[in-house]
C-alpha cells in the first residue's frame, strides 16, 4: 500500500508514525515544502531571542519510522489517476492520501506591506528572518495581539527593541481568553514595556526610499517603526486542493473517520473543518494538540482501523506570558441564557468557571493553573459534576473525587 | 513490568510518600539537607482525601499519555523502561501538560519555569514513595504476577473498597 502524506508538521508526522505502526509493509512518503528537518512549530518565536533553543524533533521521527521525505510543493490532485501534482511537474501516485497542510498566515492587504522589513510568523524561516532583520533595529510594530503576536512581542522586547502591539479587537488574545483574563495579561505585557493599542489596525506601512520609518493606524495615529510583524491569525491551507473537487467549508470537510468526500483522501490538523465539542458547531482548530490527535486517528484509519473522531475543543490553550501562567479551555465567554458564570479574581489570580446546569463548559485560569487537567477532562467529556460544584469553584477539585470512575478518554475507541 | 499500585484503605494519610519523593528529588537526597534546601524540593505525588477515601494520587505513566501527546516542545518522552519523563532542557513552561493531565499530577516549578512530574525514580529499583510508605498502601508489583481480578479491584477500589 502506498501512502502519501502532504504536510510534515504534527498531524502529518503522527499519521505517518501510526501508519507504520499498523502496516509494517507500508510505503510511506511525506511531502513538504519546508526544507528544514521536522520541528515544533509552537517554538519558533523563541528562535528570535533564545540562542540555546532547539526546535527540532529529538529523534527524526520520519527517519525512525522509515518514511520517505520529499521537499516539494503540491499544487493539486488528480483524483482519477490517484496522483498528487507537484510544482516541479512530477506526479506522485498514492493508494491513500492524507492532506495535512496546516494553516498559513493571514496577510491583510495593506499599503506598504510589500518590501523589506515586513514578516509573517508561520515558519522557521520567518522567525530567522525576523531575528536577522531585528539586529540593530530599534522599533517594532506587531500586527495582532493573539498568541503569536504576544510571543513575538515578548521576544523582540527581550532583545532590546521597543514594541507596540496593534490589535483590532477590544482585548488581547481575542477568542482565546475572556475579557477579565485578558485585562490581567495586558497589564503584565504593558509592565514589560510593550505598548498595546486596541480597537485599531494598521492602514499603512510608511517607507522612505524603501526603508520602513513608521506605521499608520486606521485611527490616524503614527507609530515609529523599523520592522513589522504580521500576526493576524491563520487560515486553513486549502489552496492546492481547491480544484480537486474536495469539499471545503471553513477548512476541508471530513467525516467522523477523517475522510474527505474524495475516495481514499483523508485530512487532519489545522486544515480541516470539524465539530467543536463545546459549541457543537463546525469550526477550525489551530492547535498542536488537536492536530496530533487527528493525525493519530487519521493514520490508524488509513491503515485499516475504523476509529471515530468526536471533535476538538476549539479553545484549549495554555501558555506563560511575562511569567504568568495562563490557561483557557472550552466555552470562556458564553452568550445567551442558561449559563452560570463564577469569577474569582480576589488574590492575584483569576479563575473563571462556566457551567451549564451541572456540566462544566469552560474555565479560565490566570496565575495558578494547578490541577487544570481535571477541569479539562470534565469539559471535554461533559462529565456531570453533581455535588462537586463547590469544590470546583473553590479550586479544590482533585482526582480523588473521581477515583474509581472512568478516568479519561483521550482516544475514542 | 513492575507497576506502582495504591491500596486506598491502607493509606493513613501520613504523607511519608510525599516526603520520600521530595527527598529523592532534592540535591543531596537526605531529609536533613532537603528540609534546608531553598527553594524546597518538589514532590511528584499528592495525598488527597474526601470524606470517603484517602490515597496518594500518582502519575500512571499512561500508555495513552495525554501529557506526552500534547507536549508542544519535545520535552516529554517515553524512556526505554516505559516511563514518561522530561528532557528538562526542552521544557518551555507552556503548561500544556498540566492542562491535559486528568490526574492533576504535573506541577509547575515556579523558579525554573518548567513542568515537574514523576520520573518513577528510574535509577532506583524501588521508587522512593513505595519505599517510604509504612503501611503498604503503595506497592510495587509485577503485573504479570497479579491476577486480573486483583488488578481490577485495585483500580476500582475507590468505589468498591478492597477486602
Amino acid at each position: 500500500m502506498r501512502y502519501l502524506v502532504i504536510g510534515r508538521s504534527i498531524a502529518g508526522i503522527t499519521a505517518a508514525k501510526e501508519i507504520r505502526t499498523n502496516d509494517s509493509l507500508a510505503e510511506i512518503t511525506v511531502v513538504s515544502e519546508e526544507k528544514a528537518k521536522a520541528y515544533y512549530r509552537p517554538l519558533i518565536p523563541f528562535l528570535i531571542d533564545r540562542e540555546e533553543i532547539d526546535i527540532f524533533f529529538p529523534d527524526d521521527p520520519l527517519e525512525k519510522y522509515g518514511v520517505k521525505t520529499l521537499h516539494e510543493k503540491v499544487t493539486g490532485l488528480d483524483v482519477t489517476a490517484k496522483e498528487a501534482l507537484l510544482s516541479s511537474g512530477k506526479r506522485l501516485g498514492y493508494d491513500r492520501l492524507l492532506i495535512a497542510t496546516g494553516s498559513r498566515a493571514v496577510i491583510p492587504e495593506v499599503k506598504g506591506f510589500q518590501g523589506e522589513g515586513v514578516f509573517p510568523l508561520r515558519t522557521m524561516d520567518d522567525a530567522l528572518g525576523i531575528k536577522s532583520c531585528a539586529k540593530g533595529k530599534k522599533r517594532a510594530v506587531v500586527l495582532g495581539g493573539g498568541f503569536v503576536g504576544t510571543k513575538v512581542s515578548a521576544a523582540l522586547r527581550h532583545i532590546g527593541l521597543g514594541v507596540t502591539i496593534v490589535e483590532r479587537c477590544d482585548q488581547v488574545l481575542p477568542q482565546r481568553l475572556d475579557r477579565g483574563g485578558a485585562r490581567i495579561v495586558a497589564e503584565a505585557i504593558r509592565k514589560a514595556g510593550i505598548g498595546i493599542v486596541l480597537n485599531d489596525s494598521v492602514s499603512e506601512v510608511v517607507r522612505e526610499s524603501g526603508t520602513i520609518v513608521s506605521v499608520r493606524l486606521s485611527s490616524g495615529a503614527l507609530i515609529d517603526a523599523d520592522i513589522v510583524v504580521i500576526a493576524a491569525g491563520a487560515r486553513p491551507n486549502t489552496e492546492p486542493f481547491r480544484s480537486s473537487g474536495v469539499q471545503v467549508g471553513k477548512g476541508i470537510r471530513i467525516d467522523e473517520a477523517l475522510r474527505t468526500n474524495l475516495p481514499d483522501v483523508y485530512a487532519a490538523g489545522d486544515v480541516v473543518e470539524y465539530v467543536d465539542l463545546v459549541t457543537g458547531e463546525l469550526s477550525v482548530s489551530a492547535l498542536w494538540t488537536n492536530a496530533e490527535e487527528m493525525g493519530r486517528i487519521a493514520g490508524r484509519n488509513m491503515a485499516g482501523a475504523n476509529i471515530k473522531y468526536r471533535g476538538f475543543l476549539g479553545v484549549m490553550n495554555a501558555t506563560e506570558i511575562m511569567d504568568i501562567p495562563v490557561m483557557s479551555v472550552g466555552l470562556i465567554e458564553p452568550e445567551g441564557s442558561g449559563y452560570e458564570v463564577v469569577v474569582d479574581d480576589a488574590i492575584g489570580t483569576y479563575r473563571k468557571l462556566v457551567f451549564k446546569e451541572d456540566v462544566l463548559m469552560g474555565v479560565v485560569f490566570v496565575g495558578d493553573v494547578a490541577h487544570a487537567g481535571i477541569y479539562t477532562n470534565l469539559i471535554r467529556n461533559r462529565i456531570p459534576i453533581g455535588s462537586l460544584k463547590e469544590e470546583a469553584i473553590r479550586g479544590e477539585l482533585g482526582y480523588i473525587h473521581f477515583v474509581g470512575t472512568v478516568p479519561h478518554q483521550t482516544f475514542p475507541a | 513490568m513492575k507497576q506502582v499500585f495504591v491500596i486506598p484503605e491502607r493509606c493513613m494519610g501520613c504523607r511519608s510518600c510525599e516526603i520520600g519523593c521530595a527527598v529523592q528529588h532534592s540535591k543531596e537526597k537526605t531529609l536533613f539537607s532537603a528540609v534546608l534546601q531553598s527553594p524546597p524540593p518538589m514532590k511528584r505525588l499528592f495525598v488527597e482525601s474526601t470524606d470517603a477515601i484517602r490515597m496518594p494520587i500518582i502519575c500512571r505513566h499512561c500508555e495513552d499519555a495525554p501529557c506526552l501527546r500534547a507536549c508542544i516542545s519535545g520535552c516529554l518522552y517515553r524512556d526505554e523502561k516505559g516511563f514518561v519523563r522530561r528532557r528538562k532542557e526542552r521544557c518551555i513552561g507552556c503548561w500544556t501538560c498540566i492542562m491535559v493531565c486528568p490526574f492533576g499530577v504535573v506541577t509547575r516549578d515556579r523558579e525554573k519555569h518548567i513542568a515537574v512530574k514523576c520520573d518513577r525514580c528510574h535509577k532506583l529499583d524501588t521508587p522512593a514513595c513505595v519505599a517510604a510508605c509504612p503501611t503498604g498502601a503503595l506497592v510495587l508489583v509485577d503485573i504479570d504476577d497479579m491476577p486480573k481480578e486483583t488488578r481490577q479491584r485495585l483500580v476500582l477500589a475507590g468505589q468498591k473498597g478492597v477486602g
